[in-house]
């Protein structure tokens, strides 16, 4: 599954996006825990960055699926 | 037949040209257009700030600026026209970065109050990011809005 990043967590990765392998039926809390992980160099980030599946935000009960479009990002500061 | 005012949403790498956005929401039935502008801060006190960078999830941030002018409308049912328009990439100081317009048929009937819910709203929930570059080197702004599930649209995800 491909993960989208932006801003900071985009600049710690080095790439805009990363891929992780997540059982069927796994949550947005265990795709947070896989990112960490997977990707320990991010796995502070994460823990307190904004997960949107299918451009819509997601919050950790929310189940994830392989084709939705999943992204992690700061909170954000635009304006 | 109810009336369909304009509304105008842009995630866009050009400069905002504000004449543009106000010719853009005014309509006959208008007599009142409020426009906000951001602009890039120089200086905050002592500190300097040479230019900010924007970044945005392009896809889901104009789905949040149509759910931002649908909550707008819902809450100031006397206003007409809405933009809401952000700028990304490099800005420099003084250069506009956002823009929010409303028009209305006289200045009380909410136009000022919902061109400030927008903006605020749109600082919380628009996925844009902005690189501050110092004389010291530069580093991402971070916000301080922790979205929770009244944040999703009632439109439903993508």
């Amino acid at each position: 599954m491909t993960i989208r990043l932006f801003a900071t967590l985009k600049d710690r990765a080095g790439r805009s996006e990363i891929e992780i392998d997540l059982p069927a039926g796994a949550t947005v809390a265990d795709l947070r825990t896989r990112i960490g992980e997977a990707f320990p160099h991010l796995a502070a980030l994460a823990a307190r960055s904004v997960v949107a599946v299918n451009r819509e935000f997601a919050f950790a009960q929310d189940l994830v699926h392989p084709e939705d479009e999943i992204a992690l990002f700061p909170p954000v500061s635009g304006g | 037949m109810a009336t369909t005012f304009p509304t105008l949403l842009d995630i866009t790498r050009a400069p905002i040209d504000l004449n543009a956005l106000q010719a853009a929401v005014t309509t006959s039935y208008d007599g009142a257009v409020v426009l906000f502008t951001g602009v890039v801060r120089g200086r905050t006190g002592s500190d300097v700030t040479d230019q900010l960078e924007y970044e945005a999830y392009f896809e889901m941030a104009v789905l949040k600026l149509q759910q931002i002018a649908d909550e707008m409308r819902a809450r100031f049912d006397g206003i007409h026209g809405i933009a809401l328009v952000q700028r990304v990439g490099p800005m420099a100081v003084s250069e506009p970065t956002v823009a929010v317009a409303v028009s209305a048929g006289h200045r009380g009937d909410g136009a000022f109050e919902a061109a400030c819910y927008g903006i605020d709203r749109l600082k919380q929930i628009v996925p844009v990011w902005k690189k501050e570059t110092r004389p010291d080197g530069s580093s991402w702004i971070e916000g301080d809005y922790t979205p929770a599930a009244q944040d999703r649209s009632p439109r439903g995800a993508a």
